[in-house]
Formats: structure tokens, C-alpha cells, sequence
């Protein structure tokens, strides 16, 4: 199956990327210039991630990556208030385009070790995903950091491995 | 096998019609999952493919395939993705936003488990790299230098090379890498590593001599790099004018002993073509070079004879002790080996081997091609003149040559070298011509046959026996086509002119070609019969020997048809200089001569043309200096029309030679050239800027005149200059200033000069200047209007009838004692420079410790009067030279004038 992670910056995708395929958390990371391209197999399913770099001047090259994909996931930084306007409208922004209709969406909001981490709800809120109905959406709230709700995370994706 | 096998046979079905819009539509299949490895290499094989047949992609285009290229990096098969490689390479010139491969292309460099993804992955991000995302490179680019693996090493260095000319101040920080990268066990990348040091260090000479002192050591392996190595040390040796430098030379002898032989013919190369190497030095590196003659690889012979040819047209002794050696290769296998050995033997042969050398040589001409027979040939011309009383046998080589078969170059090239030898061995020329008449009694080359006919009708009658030329002259008028003909009717002339007992004779032969089909025959031989019959038009048309210097009536031409108005009045040709045939063959031989040295050299020319296209509004200097005065003269012409105001004076009717007014060591070197017009005077300062951090604007002369006691310098006005914008690093510019000569006065007069500009400090590596400049003077030498800027030489073919038909009316008579001159000699070069006339009779030619002498000398004035001067010197050596001066003109003023000039 073939995923991609979108997200503003910072919002713990590469990290994200590492937990799934090696079940280790690193501290430094460094930007993403341009992509990633990881291979994952879990159990009898071989996941094709692309993770993208969420900087300004990257993001006009998400949809191009996202066409196609069995689903797109979503991170996004759940402490970073300030971020979150923004983080919507990219969203929304991607979502919008034609050629990406009717791939499901998970939206993870990272970072929930946090103390002022939104709650699952709040994200839901926030990000206004009631609006979307021409897809399926999910919403998380996790943390690489701790691997909490990870497993629920795969346990989404391999779903929809099989489903396409 | 079998998918090889069809990449071959696609050769004409696959590649061969190649279409870039289905090609496009094929690179979707990159955007498939799974990835088909082998039907992607073969697109991108042909995307690279129609790249390098000149395919262009627009941007759009080429941005779609480059980020559909980007997904193939999911599949890690080694083959599709060094073929990824190259494609992100050759299209990272066109697409946009190539830096999003950058996470991609510096995970393949780290990557631990695959050896070929990583030289390759560091050479695509170099070419992704720009200035933005340099920095963040920088690290990966850094760590990779050091390597220990060989391969992905080298790759770094090369991209480093590459992206010091993005960021030459990023590179230049990698310093130690690069340092530590040298001692890499890989040949290759030490001599990358070498490279990429002297990059940095480059515009440092004394960091230069350091490394190559540190390196000459012997820690360096890679004969690749000590060629480097031995190229440096060469540049430092040449650039340094002290001396101080020579120290190296000791390295360079050293490596003559290197076991491997490229460094060893490196070392002799580098040795050879020092520009002032003596030949003590020399001595190790020929004989090293003679060693490889001997080898038995074709490659290390070609090389060694290639480098001993060179060295022989500048020191031929040296190559002397190789002659025995190089005898044997003219038998060599290889003709271009063979065709180098015969040249350098030529050219160092002593006169006793001359025989035995021609005898090889002309069974060897039959086996090569003519385009190296013409190099054979060039070489015997040379040979010939070296040794003049081998001629007999080099004309019999070369008549010999005459008569095999070739084309119309090598035949040219021939007859071209028998003239030489004719003109330069009198004694050769009744052999010569002897030859000659023989070729063109079966000569298939019309051009040739004119130009043997006419040196024919120009040597034959000077001849001891001169009718027996007659004959085949006048077969030419029987049996050839008519350009023939008519150039043998004017040979005959010219037999008719000198040989009077003949007269008749020809006259009759004359008349029965006014017979002939062609008109221009008809019209020859009908003008050369009336001409002979009055012995005054003879010797005015036929026997004169004077003849206008081409270039200054060319000039003049182009300029009357250029300006309408001037067409009321004819042409005027007393403007035009009259030289002697005798000179205008001498420059005309100057000028080959020179072209053949730069043809040798194989570099002057280029750099001289790319020095004149740099710099379109002034001289070139090296191009003038290398041409005969009137061709300098129509070169500042050229330039000066190109300044639309100055182009409005008129014809120009002579220019000065350069004179300096400034040292050649300052910080800025000014010369001066006076160029005389119909109504005005033009200063033009040639300025050139010798500091490499200083950019000059606005440059302007302010030129004061002294008070003289001419009262024509009253007369000279002030008219306008016109400046040089700038005066950048070694780019010459002009100034000029231009005076107006009231009612046409010839004044002498002096001048101070101030050189005036706004200077701005810049950067020596960019050339970008600060924004803030100051203005500076800068006084130089004064300059002097002297008569002799007024005349133009003059060449007559009889002085003492010019003399006597210019009458005594106007003639003025000075004497001078001439205390300042310690010799008759330099009294005569002094007059010469003072009044710019032509020497006739060979007057200007004086007998060492002569103590009375005679000079004759002929000019015209500004405004086409004739002016001839008889100057009788006596020397004493207690008083100096006594000369009395008689000039005259038909013009009083201009010959009180030319009798003043004298100071």
C-alpha cells in the first residue's frame, strides 16, 4: 500500500516515520528537504510511506505525491496553537483537489505528551473535519515520543491497505 | 542477453524516430505502482537520449518529468536508479524547484548498505545544489570529501570544483578535507584532490609555491596528479619574472627520473616550453624526451617527437644530439609520427646530412597526404633559405614535388616556396625559372600558371638568356584558356620593355594576338604595342616600380564612397603613400610571416582577435604592432570611425607611431598617438589600468599647450574630447582630444597632460566596483606636435628627377650643427624621426664611422604637396655633425617649414 504524510513543519512526520518502520524515537531531527521515501512491512502488508517536507515552499508539491495513494495522513503539532489556523487551511487547501477525491484522510494530532496538547475533540474542532463528507475521515491524538496510540494508527492503515 | 541484444537493434526502431510528446506521455509509467524497473531505465534512457540530441524541454515539461522521476526512488533495483541519477542530472538545468530531492539524494549519500548509489548520489546533488540550500549541504559534501572509500571521495572533490563557482567562500572552507583527501589510497582521487587545493589557492602565489614544495616531495602516488603538479610548478616558473622561482626548477629535473613516463614526458614537456630556458637545462629533459623516440608505445613516440618539434623552431641545437634517432622514425608506421620527424629534422639538420635527408624524404612524399606533404614542403622552403647553396638540390626536390600528383593547395604551397627561394637566393633564380617553365607547360592550375607567367615577365628579362623564356611564354598565348593568355601577353611586355634587341620580335608576337577571341588578350597586347612604341609610356607603366600602400588606399577609398558628399570632387589620390613595390612586398611577407608564427603557435591569434572583440573601441595593440605602419594606420581608422564625431573629420591622413608617456611599470600606462585630418589634430591616449582593485570612470586628458614661439600654434583650437566611460583591469580604453587647425595651419607646438577620472576601489575576483568613487589627476609626460607628423613618407623611384623637377623657386637651404649626435648614424635616425619622410637610393643606410654622408628623402605634405629634402652630414668628433639642408616644395611656407624642423 502507498501512504503519504503530509503536515505543516515541526509536526513530527520524519519522527513519526521512524516509530512506525523501527519502533525508535529520535530527538534531532533535521528538516525535511524534499521527501523521504521509507518501505515498511508489517505483518503481509509492505507500506510504501512518503513523507514529505512541511515547509512553506514544499507544500505546493504535496498534491503531487498524494495522487493515487491509498490514504493521505495527516500530522498535525496538537500543542502548537498558534500553528493550527494554518494548519487547517492546508488542509482543506489539499483536500479541495480534484484529482485527490475520495482518498480516505487520517488526521493524527501529535504530540499529546504534552501538557497543553489538544484533545482529540478540540483537533476535530479546530481543524473543522465535520465539514469534509466526501471521504473518509479519522482522527487521532497520539505521541511517537511515548508510542501512544500508535498501534491504533497501523491498526487504521492496514485497514485500509486492503481496502483498495 | 537477449534484452541487450534489442537495445541494439532499437538503435533505429526505438531511438532513432524518438518523439518527445509520446516520450512525455511514456514517463507516466513512473507514476505506476509496482514499478517496472527495466521499462523505466529504458525511458529515462531515452529522455537523456533526446536531452543530448538537443532536445530542449520547457520548463513545465521538464518540471513534470523531473518530480515524476522523483517517485522512482521508491524502487531501489541499482540499475534504474543510477539511470535516475543521470536523468536528475541532466535535467536539473531546466526544471524547476530541483531542491526537493535533496532529503532523498543525501539519505543515497549516507547510505551505508550500497556502494554505487553513493558517488553517484553526492554528483546529482551537486548539481541540484544552489546558493539557498549550499549551506545545508555543505556537511554532507564535507564529510564525503574525507571518505575512506576512493570513489565516493572523488565524488566529492569533483562537486566541490563544481560549487566553487556557486560559493567560492563555502569551498574554499573545506581546505582541510581536501588536504586530508590527497593521502587517499585512491590514484584518482588524489590528483581531484590536488585540483581542488589549487582551485582555493590559486590567486595566491606563495600558498601556490608552498603546496607544490610540500608535494614535490614525493608523497603524492597518482602520476596523474604529479602532472598536475608539474603544470603548476610550470605556470609559477613562467609568471615569475624575478627569477626567484627557479628553485622549482630542481623538482621538474627530479621528476625527469619518475618511473612513470607520463610524468617523465610532463617534465620534459614543462622544461621545453620555458620561455627562457638555457641549454644546460634543456639537456636532461631531450634527452629524457629521447628515450620515449625510441619506445615502442606509438603514443609516447607521437608525444616525444610532437614536443621535440616544437622545441626545435626555437632551439634547434638543443635537439641537434636527437637527429640520429629521429632519422629512424621517419620509416615509422605511424605517418604523423613520420611527418613530425622529417619537420624537426629540416629544421635541426646541419648541411651535411641535408643530402642524405631530401633522398628520404622523397620516397616518403609519395605515402602521405597533402595536407602533410604542405608541412614537408614549409619545412624544405625553410631549409632552403637556412642553407643557400643546397638549393640546387631542394629546387630539384621541389620541381620534383611539382610534378606529382596534388591538389591545388599542395601545388600552391610549391610554387609559393620557389618564389621564396627566388627571391631570397638570386642565384637560384635561373634554375628556378628553368623549373618553372617547365610546370606550366602542363599546368592544370590556371591561378598558378598567372602567377608563375608573371614572375616570369618580372625576373625572366634579367636573365642571362633571357629569349629562351619567350618561348614558353608565348606557347601559354597558343594553347591556354584566356586568363592565361593574358597574363602571358603582359609577360611578354615586359621582355619587350628590357630587351631591346628582342623588341621587334615580341612586338610581333604581340601583334598576332590582337587576333585572339578574348577581349581582354586583345586589349592587352593592343595597349603594350602603343606602350612601346614611346619609350616614356614604357617606363612609366611597365618598368615603375613604385606602387601605393594598399592598406592607407583602401582606406581612403572605403571613405570617399562612404560620405556622398564628397562625391563632387574625383578621388584624390595624392593623399594615398607611395612605397616601392620592393616594400610592399617586404610588408606583405612580414605580414605571412607573422601569421605563419601565430599559425606555429597556434595561440596568439585567438587571444589577439578575443583582445580586439573586448575592447572594440580602442586599439588592439598587439595586432598593430605586429602590422606594417600603414596597416597600424588603418587600424586606428577603423577605431577612431567608430566614435561617430571623430568619424565626421574626414579621412585620416597619417597617424604617429605610439609614443609613451608613462612607464611601463605604473599603475596606469598611457601612450600617446597623433593622428593628422584634413582640418583638425586628434590626440588619442591610449590608457591602460594595471591595478586590479581599481576601476577608473570618466576618464578624460586635460592637455595645456605651451607657450611656443610658432605663431601658427595660435591656430590651434580646442575642439572637444571624447572620453572613455571606464577603465577597468587590463582593458585598454582611448581618450581623445581633438584641435581644430585653423585655415589648415601645421603648427608645432607642446603639451602638458593631466590624466583625469573618477577612481572606485573593486573587487579583484568579481570586478564589482563600490558605489563611491573620488576623482584623481595623474600627470603623465608631455607630448610634441612635430613636423614630421605633417608628411606622409613617400616613395620615388628616381630622386634626382623628382629633385629637379620640384625646381629651386621654393627651395630653403639651413645649415645645422647637429652637437648633440655623437655619429653620422644617429644624426640620420634623428632627421628620419623628426621629419617622417621616406629614405631613398638606400641613403638611410650609413657606413659605420662614416664621416660624411648624404641623405635623400621624399614626403608629402598635409594637403597632398610633394616635398623632398637633401641633407649633407659631415662629422667631426670634436664639433659633432655639420648638416646642411636643402628642401624643397613647390610651396614656399611648407619648405621653411620642413627646413625649421630641425631644432
Amino acid at each position: 500500500m502507498e501512504l503519504t504524510l503530509v503536515g505543516l513543519q515541526n509536526s513530527g512526520k520524519t519522527t513519526l516515520v521512524s516509530v512506525i518502520a523501527n519502533g525508535q524515537f529520535t530527538e534531532d531531527m533535521i528538516p525535511t528537504v524534499g521527501f523521504n521515501m521509507r518501505k515498511v512491512t508489517k505483518g503481509s502488508v509492505v507500506m510504501k510511506l512518503w513523507d514529505l517536507g512541511g515547509q512553506a515552499r514544499f507544500r505546493s508539491m504535496w498534491e503531487r505525491y498524494c495522487r493515487g495513494v491509498n490514504a493521505i495522513v495527516y500530522v498535525v503539532d496538537s500543542a502548537d496553537h498558534a500553528k493550527l489556523p494554518s494548519s487547517r487551511m492546508e488542509l482543506h487547501n489539499l483536500l479541495d483537489r480534484q484529482l485527490l477525491a475520495g482518498i480516505p484522510v487520517l488526521v493524527l494530532g501529535n504530540k499529546n505528551d504534552l501538557p497543553e496538547a489538544l484533545s482529540e475533540d478540540e483537533l476535530i474542532d479546530q481543524l473543522e473535519l465535520k465539514s469534509i463528507t466526501n471521504r473518509e475521515v479519522a482522527c487521532y491524538s497520539i505521541s511517537a515520543k511515548n508510542s501512544v496510540n500508535i498501534d491504533l494508527t497501523l491498526q487504521w492503515l492496514m485497514k485500509h491497505a486492503s481496502s483498495k | 542477453m537477449a534484452s541487450k541484444k534489442s537495445d541494439i537493434d532499437g538503435d533505429d526502431t526505438l531511438f532513432g524516430s524518438l518523439d518527445k510528446a509520446t516520450v512525455v506521455q511514456e514517463a507516466r509509467a513512473f507514476n505506476e505502482s509496482p514499478i517496472n524497473p527495466k521499462k523505466c531505465r529504458l525511458i529515462l534512457t531515452k529522455i537523456v537520449y533526446l536531452l543530448h540530441q538537443g532536445q530542449t524541454y520547457q520548463t513545465q515539461e521538464a518540471t513534470d518529468t523531473f518530480f515524476s522521476i522523483s517517485k522512482l526512488f521508491q524502487n531501489s533495483d541499482v540499475s534504474l536508479r543510477q539511470m535516475v541519477y543521470l536523468a536528475i542530472k541532466e535535467l536539473s538545468g531546466s526544471a524547476e524547484s530541483v531542491f526537493f530531492l535533496t532529503a532523498s539524494l543525501t539519505k543515497d549519500m549516507n547510505s551505508r548498505s550500497d556502494l554505487i548509489y553513493r558517488p553517484n548520489a553526492i554528483r546529482a546533488l551537486c548539481k541540484i545544489t544552489d546558493a539557498s540550500t549550499m549551506q545545508s549541504n555543505e556537511r554532507f559534501i564535507k564529510q564525503s570529501i574525507v571518505d575512506k572509500k576512493p570513489d565516493v571521495s572523488s565524488a566529492a572533490i569533483i562537486s566541490a570544483i563544481h560549487l566553487s563557482s556557486l560559493n567560492r567562500e563555502v569551498v574554499k572552507r573545506w581546505a582541510n578535507e581536501a588536504q586530508e583527501a590527497i593521502n587517499s589510497k585512491g590514484v584518482i582521487t588524489q590528483y581531484h584532490a590536488l585540483g581542488l587545493l589549487y582551485l582555493m589557492r590559486q590567486h595566491d602565489r606563495m600558498a601556490v609555491i608552498k603546496m607544490v614544495q610540500n608535494y614535490a616531495r614525493g608523497s603524492l602516488r597518482s602520476p596523474h596528479a604529479i602532472v598536475m603538479l608539474i603544470r603548476y610548478t610550470w605556470k609559477i616558473i613562467e609568471e615569475d619574472d624575478s627569477g626567484s622561482s627557479r628553485q622549482l626548477f630542481e623538482y621538474l629535473e627530479n621528476w625527469l627520473r619518475h618511473k612513470s613516463d607520463m610524468v617523465v614526458y610532463e617534465a620534459a614537456r614543462a622544461i621545453c616550453s620555458l620561455k627562457d630556458v638555457t641549454p644546460k637545462e634543456l639537456f636532461p629533459a631531450v634527452s629524457a624526451l629521447q628515450l620515449m623516440i625510441v619506445s615502442h608505445k606509438p603514443t609516447l613516440r607521437f608525444a616525444a617527437i610532437r614536443t621535440l618539434n616544437k622545441l626545435a623552431m626555437t632551439h634547434p641545437n638543443a635537439v641537434f644530439p636527437c637527429n640520429l634517432d629521429m632519422e629512424n622514425l621517419i620509416t615509422d608506421s605511424n605517418r604523423s609520427i613520420a611527418t613530425f620527424a622529417i619537420t624537426t629534422l629540416l629544421k635541426t639538420g646541419n648541411e651535411a646530412s641535408v643530402d642524405r635527408l631530401m633522398k628520404q624524404i622523397s620516397s616518403f612524399m609519395s605515402e602521405i597526404s597533402d595536407e602533410f606533404k604542405i608541412i614537408v614542403v614549409d619545412a624544405v622552403r625553410a631549409l632552403c633559405l637556412k642553407f643557400p647553396s643546397k638549393q640546387t638540390l631542394m629546387l630539384n626536390f621541389l620541381s620534383g614535388a611539382l610534378r606529382d600528383d596534388g591538389g591545388y593547395q599542395f601545388k600552391s604551397a610549391i610554387v609559393e616556396a620557389i618564389f621564396d627561394i627566388i627571391h631570397s637566393i638570386p642565384e637560384s633564380k635561373e634554375f628556378a625559372l628553368s623549373h618553372l617553365c617547365e610546370f606550366i607547360e602542363d599546368c592544370e592550375f590556371p591561378k598558378l600558371a598567372v602567377r608563375i607567367l608573371h614572375v616570369l615577365g618580372a625576373e625572366g628579362p634579367h636573365a642571362s638568356s633571357p629569349t629562351k623564356y619567350i618561348r614558353f611564354i608565348y606557347n601559354r598565348v597558343i594553347l591556354e584558356t584566356s586568363i592565361v593568355r593574358a597574363a602571358a601577353v603582359s609577360a611578354l611586355a615586359q621582355f619587350a620593355v628590357y630587351l631591346v634587341d628582342a623588341r621587334e620580335r615580341i612586338k610581333v608576337l604581340l601583334d598576332r594576338c590582337t587576333d585572339d577571341s578574348d577581349d581582354e588578350v586583345r586589349d592587352r597586347a593592343a595597349m603594350y604595342l602603343r606602350i612601346l612604341n614611346e619609350q616614356d609610356l614604357a617606363t612609366k607603366y611597365i618598368a615603375d616600380d613604385s606602387t601605393f600602400a594598399l592598406a592607407a588606399l583602401e582606406n581612403n577609398l572605403d571613405h570617399y564612397l562612404k560620405t556622398p558628399a564628397s562625391f563632387s570632387r574625383p578621388f584624390d589620390i595624392k593623399n594615398v603613400p607611395v612605397v616601392s613595390k620592393e616594400q610592399e612586398q617586404a610588408d606583405r611577407q612580414r605580414a605571412q610571416a607573422a601569421a605563419r608564427d601565430r599559425a606555429a603557435t597556434g595561440q596568439a591569434a585567438p587571444a589577439a582577435s578575443a583582445a580586439a572583440a573586448a575592447v572594440p573601441a580602442s586599439v588592439s595593440e598587439a595586432a598593430a604592432a605586429a602590422a606594417s605602419p600603414f596597416d597600424a594606420q588603418s587600424i586606428y581608422a577603423k577605431a577612431m570611425e567608430r566614435v561617430p564625431q571623430i568619424a565626421a573629420l574626414g579621412p585620416l591622413y597619417k597617424s604617429s607611431s605610439p609614443v609613451e608617456l608613462t612607464d611601463p611599470v605604473t599603475e596606469y600606462i598611457v601612450t600617446c598617438i597623433k593622428h593628422v585630418f584634413p582640418q583638425h589634430f586628434v590626440f588619442q591616449f591610449e590608457c591602460k589600468n594595471t591595478l586590479n582593485d581599481s576601476l577608473l570612470e570618466n576618464v578624460t586628458v586635460v592637455m595645456k599647450m605651451q607657450p611656443s614661439d610658432d605663431p601658427d600654434a595660435a591656430g590651434l583650437k580646442p575642439e572637444f574630447v571624447v572620453r572613455a566611460e571606464k577603465l577597468a583591469f587590463d582593458i585598454p580604453a582611448s581618450v581623445y582630444v581633438v584641435y581644430r587647425r585653423l585655415g589648415g595651419v601645421t603648427p608645432t607646438a607642446e603639451f602638458t597632460n593631466t590624466l583625469q577620472f573618477i577612481v572606485k576601489d573593486c573587487d579583484p575576483n568579481t570586478g564589482e566596483p563600490d558605489e563611491e568613487g573620488f576623482e584623481e589627476d595623474y600627470l603623465v609626460e608631455d607630448v610634441e606636435i612635430v613636423v614630421g607628423d605633417y608628411i606622409q613618407p613617400t616613395y620615388v623611384p628616381d630622386f634626382e628627377r623628382a629633385w629637379a623637377e620640384l625646381g629651386d623657386t621654393h627651395q630653403v637651404v639651413e645649415t645645422y650643427a647637429l652637437t648633440a649626435v655623437t655619429s653620422i648614424r644617429s644624426a640620420v635616425s634623428t632627421v628620419m624621426d623628426l621629419l617622417g619622410m621616406q629614405a631613398l637610393d638606400n641613403s638611410s643606410a650609413v657606413k659605420e664611422n662614416a664621416t660624411t654622408h648624404q641623405l635623400h628623402l621624399a614626403g608629402t605634405y598635409v594637403g597632398g604637396i610633394p616635398v623632398a629634402v637633401r641633407a649633407r652630414m659631415a662629422f667631426n668628433p670634436s664639433t659633432g655633425v655639420a648638416m646642411e639642408m636643402a628642401v624643397r616644395s613647390r610651396h614656399p611656407v611648407v619648405s621653411q617649414r620642413v627646413a625649421n624642423a630641425i631644432q
